[in-house]
């Protein structure tokens, strides 16, 4: 019954068009001081105490190194990296767009600015060279997606944060399935350019690939300081985010001068702007999970399922549609952070793995960004290429088909995720 | 006197994440450089002792968090769930930003006052009375932080000061809206130093954005901001 009044208030709060913080925190103080008898003080302890985790801390850093690469002289050249790799196939800069936004994923951990920076190039070449627009705006806005699967993820840290798993071994939990996910959002790219006769890009010779590479190398090493560093144990992952956002701040200044000097004050605010978002969301967050273990709510929901007869499968396809659900409406990081407490708890019971859990919250997560009314990837992507929305809804399908039949893979097939973070010893 | 506290905010909290950074960094590189056997620096090195470095990072991100949040308000950055105000026509919705604003200044000022008050029973009211010399006999002297060992009351100043200039942004964002009926808004897909290039086919200009058929609603797509960044920096070129 607290249950249900609980979310009847927040969602209540929430459709109010409220910040998402704000409307967790309201909820909390109102069903404290309406329906029980804890002392709003308690709170008081809750709102200290909160953020007070070094893994946390991860998050500002991440989101710091992401803002000092993100800059469009970084994105050109893993573009041409990747358009020398997979150009010559059918549909050569669609692939190439998948390719870059995987590399530029790597290095960024947010999908809209992936989406910005590698089709706000992509998509006016991919015009240009005749292919529909629809194709291009499809494939750049599904692609971006790829920013939180692939490790570093911001999505990652506040699902280990909210659950208390380890940062390491779901980073490595991401790398095959993220791959897995690019190679089929490529295969539907070049099924589709390969039906609508679409251009392809002459042959780079290897000499060609070669210095591609090595002028995007610099970015592309970043992927090896964070994985390298976190997976040999020389750093915490805190500690990685860090030394990643100091290398960061080293290539876009001295390396590839893209940032100048007198710019990284406003990078620095831009970023603590973003940061200090996230972590104002985790802090009320925190005081909701609070509430939520204070009135026993997911362990009644855990046991009202598992009296309905709700196996592991049926849990994992109810997980989906709630979230898939949520994501038409929310962005990933307040779902994750009010659903995990609630969710990981019965999945715990249930015997699911909780590194596979977290990477099919992550991928659900995904797909949440391209679905309307309220896909971050899909206003962007609308943006560079004018489509309207409900166009861009209709030219991303082919590859949000793919992206759910990945999804059940992620969702019934957990050694795909769980198997190199095992086999590295990891967890 | 406002554009004083703008700035103060600004660069309290672009200082914050800068130091934090360099201080992990430090703190990283002086573990391992510790270790290489160069004579005179290794011995300097190890009677440096980087312990607190975590704690302090910590420490910087609590109030770069709680300020930053302030500064967020006025940026525009707290997201909600508006599909459904949006949809409403311009008085409906009106009302309900207000309500959305002034439930943030309520909670905001309710962890506020809650702040002070935990602060203040945790250490503040000891040390102000230390420091005119009353009698402190009754009181509680407050805990200190582990490492560092400064008083906590301090370190957690940042829960009233910060809820409270985010009460503030709040009513003045709100106040702004009034008067103006504009939010700040934030563009999350703002890249840095990305260009726009117009859109054109070869021969069919005018058709590459629209479908051919009139099964589609042509909408309008976001509202404009979301480039205009661009468009700015290369000088209203596109």
């Amino acid at each position: 019954m607290n249950a249900v009044i609980i979310f009847a208030l927040l969602t209540a709060l929430m459709i109010t068009g409220m910040p998402v913080s704000i409307s967790l925190g309201l909820t909390v103080l109102t069903f404290l001081f309406a329906f029980t008898q804890v002392p709003i003080e308690s709170v008081a302890l809750k709102l200290f105490t909160g953020i007070e985790k070094f893994e946390i801390m991860a998050i500002p850093f991440f989101i710091l190194a992401g803002n000092f690469l993100t800059h469009g002289g970084v994105a050109k050249r893993m573009i041409r990296f990747a358009t020398s790799l997979v150009g010559h196939w059918a549909g050569g800069l669609g692939l190439g767009a998948v390719v870059a936004c995987a590399l530029f994923a790597a290095i960024s951990g947010s999908s809209p600015a992936t989406v910005v920076a590698v089709g706000s190039i992509l998509i006016p070449a991919m015009v240009k060279s005749g292919y529909p627009v629809r194709f291009g705006a499809g494939v750049v806005a599904s692609a971006g997606g790829l920013g939180i699967l692939i490790p570093p993820s911001i999505v990652m840290v506040m699902y280990a944060v909210s659950t208390n798993s380890s940062i390491g071994a779901l980073f490595m939990a991401g790398v095959i399935p993220g791959l897995v996910l690019a190679a089929m959002l490529m295969f539907t790219t070049w099924w589709r350019a390969h039906r609508g006769g679409y251009p392809r890009e002459v042959r780079a010779t290897w000499l060609e690939r070669w210095r591609a590479f090595r002028e995007s190398i610099w970015g592309l090493l970043l992927i090896v300081v964070v994985m390298g560093g976190i997976y040999s144990g020389i750093f915490t992952p805190t500690e990685a985010a860090a030394m990643s956002a100091v290398y960061a701040f080293v290539v876009a200044v001295f390396v590839y001068k893209d940032l100048k000097l007198k710019d990284v004050p406003k990078t620095l605010l831009a970023s603590a702007n973003m940061s200090a978002m996230l972590l104002y969301i985790i802090t009320n967050a925190i005081l909701f999970s609070f509430l939520l273990t204070h009135e026993n709510v997911p362990q009644a929901i855990s046991e009202w399922l598992l009296s309905n007869g709700l196996g592991t499968i049926g849990f994992l396809l109810a997980v989906n549609i709630l979230l898939l659900v949520m994501g038409n409406f929310m962005e990933p990081s307040s779902i994750i952070l009010i659903t995990a407490p609630i969710l990981f708890p019965i999945a715990m019971t249930l015997g699911i793995d909780p590194i596979h859990f977290g990477v099919l919250i992550t991928v659900n997560m995904e797909i949440g960004m391209i679905t309307p009314p309220v896909g971050l990837n899909l206003y962007v992507a609308s943006g560079i290429s004018k489509l309207g929305l409900s166009e861009m809804t209709v030219a991303v399908w082919p590859w949000l088909l793919t992206m759910l039949i990945f999804l059940m893979i992620v969702t019934y097939w957990p050694p795909l995720s769980t198997w190199l973070p095992r086999t590295l010893g990891m967890m | 006197m406002l554009k004083v506290l703008d700035h103060l905010e600004e660069w309290l909290i672009t200082f914050l994440i800068g130091a934090a950074t360099l201080i992990i960094f430090a703190a990283v590189v002086h573990r391992y450089a510790s270790g290489v056997a160069i004579p005179g620096v290794q011995d300097w090195l190890l009677r440096q002792n980087m312990g607190w470095a975590q704690e302090l990072c910590i420490i910087m991100f609590v109030w770069m968090a709680k300020f930053g949040a302030a500064y967020g308000v006025r940026t525009g950055i707290h997201v909600g769930v508006d599909v459904l105000i949006n949809s409403l026509s311009d008085r409906p919705r009106g009302k309900f930003i207000i309500f959305g604003l002034l439930a943030g200044a309520l909670f905001t000022g309710i962890v506020g006052t809650l702040g002070a008050v935990f602060v203040w029973e945790n250490g503040a009211h000891y040390a102000v009375y230390t420091a005119l010399g009353l009698d402190t006999s009754n009181m509680y002297e407050g805990p200190t932080t582990p490492d560092l060992e400064w008083p906590t009351w301090i370190v957690y100043c940042a829960v009233p000061f910060g809820s409270a200039l985010m009460c503030f942004r709040f009513l003045q964002v709100c106040v702004g809206f009034v008067r103006t009926g504009e939010l700040p808004h934030h563009d999350h897909g703002h890249v840095e130093g990305v260009e726009e290039v117009p859109l054109t086919a070869p021969g069919n200009e005018d058709k590459v954005f629209r479908l051919d058929d009139d099964m589609h609603p042509h909408d309008e797509g976001p509202p404009g901001p979301l480039l205009d960044h661009g468009n700015k920096k290369d000088g209203g070129r596109a």
